[in-house]
């Protein structure tokens, strides 16, 4: 729905047209004074675009040298880098690094937890261990454990104990 | 007025140009800038009423034009796009102005003090002396009249009065609707006529 000023704008400047234009015009309650008022903005528009319609751009020449000097300046910097960067990080290209960067973290993390956590850790070092905590049954007990995952080998060197555990000739 | 062939041959050129500038031609923003620098630097003029400025408010349009050329999409004529980011600049301008000042509604007092004289912008030796004056005086008050409208009013006026813009290509290039341009145009006009009646009844 048009405003009053909408309808008056577009009727002053010959837009309205069919049923909007007799619509526009019968509410019109002086229409002579209307027509007046038509007639007063065609000279207001013939006025400015006569007056205004002149000012020339003196020294076109110089004006596009100077924009010429000013768009080499500013192409400058960009080429050395800033505008290179902000070409390269497109939003895809953000999104694609981001995923990857998160995807290389999961993997990263697994295995380093995997590491912590040794699922399968050797029961028989467990055993010897717990022994030596024990001071009654082996108090100048020591034991070392060398490991090489790599090639799936362990060594406990145990030195100084009196006794082992019970149940370690079953396992 | 241009004929609908030259209108599409212009068209095609230009779409040629656009997308010459947008694989990093300079020359061919020139060639643009060559074709549109007198109408952009009237068209600021004529909101500015001070030809530095005008002149530096052209320059800092056009160097942001070629810096967004390549989001130039071709959805509207580059002659749309490059007035809309004239109006930015340019009303964006006229606002800071206006709050450094600051007044309050656009009586542009300031703004008047720096005028130039009109006579710097007008055709030499075409006029005899005594008409040039006379004209000066009516470029004056024009100057005066159009500094009391707001930046947005100044800039529908001068685009349909001067630049004989449609209102679409005019709502395109503020980023208004067409209701808000024919709105601003109708208090703009009243505004103007009542600044000017003796002017134009007298010519």
């Amino acid at each position: 729905m048009k405003t009053f000023e909408e309808k008056w704008t577009a009727w002053l400047d010959g837009q309205l047209s069919g049923r909007e234009l007799s619509e526009f015009e019968a509410s019109l309650p002086d229409k002579a004074a209307a027509q007046a008022e038509k007639g007063d903005v065609r000279k207001l528009g013939a006025l400015l675009k006569r007056e205004l319609g002149v000012s020339a751009l003196t020294n076109e020449e110089f004006f596009s040298h100077q924009l010429r000097e000013r768009i080499r300046e500013s192409s400058v910097p960009s080429a050395k880098g800033e505008g290179r960067g902000s070409a390269w990080w497109t939003v895809p290209r953000l999104l694609w690094v981001g995923a990857a960067s998160l995807a290389v973290f999961l993997v990263f993390t697994i295995f380093v937890m995997r590491d912590k956590n040794p699922a399968e850790e050797s029961q028989y070092l467990t055993q010897i261990l717990n022994a030596r905590v024990d001071p009654v049954v082996s108090p100048n007990a020591t034991v070392s454990m060398f490991e090489v995952k790599q090639d799936r080998v362990t060594v406990l060197w145990t030195e100084g104990l009196q006794s082992l555990p019970a149940d370690y000739a079953a396992k | 007025m241009q004929t609908e062939a030259t209108l599409a041959q212009a068209d095609v050129s230009e779409l040629d140009l656009v997308a010459r500038c947008q694989a990093g031609d300079t020359e061919a923003f020139d060639e643009l800038v060559a074709r549109y620098r007198t109408r952009v630097f009237g068209m600021i003029y004529n909101m500015v009423h001070s030809e530095q400025d005008a002149w530096d408010l052209a320059q800092d349009s056009f160097l942001k034009a070629w810096k967004s050329i390549k989001r130039f999409r071709g959805r509207s004529s580059f002659y749309t796009w490059i007035y809309r980011i004239v109006m930015n600049v340019t009303i964006d301008w006229l606002r800071k102005k206006q709050v450094k000042g600051g007044g309050g509604e656009f009586d542009d007092s300031i703004q008047l003090k720096e005028v130039e004289p009109a006579s710097k912008t007008m055709p030499k030796a075409e006029a005899l002396p005594h008409e040039m004056m006379e004209r000066s005086e009516i470029r004056t008050r024009i100057d005066d009249a159009i500094a009391q409208l707001s930046p947005e009013q100044r800039a529908v006026i001068l685009m349909k009065e001067i630049e004989g813009m449609q209102y679409h290509e005019i709502a395109e290039a503020l980023g208004c609707s067409i209701g808000t341009v024919m709105s601003r145009l109708f208090y703009a006009r009243k505004k103007l006529q009542n600044l000017l009646r003796d002017v134009y009844e007298n010519i």
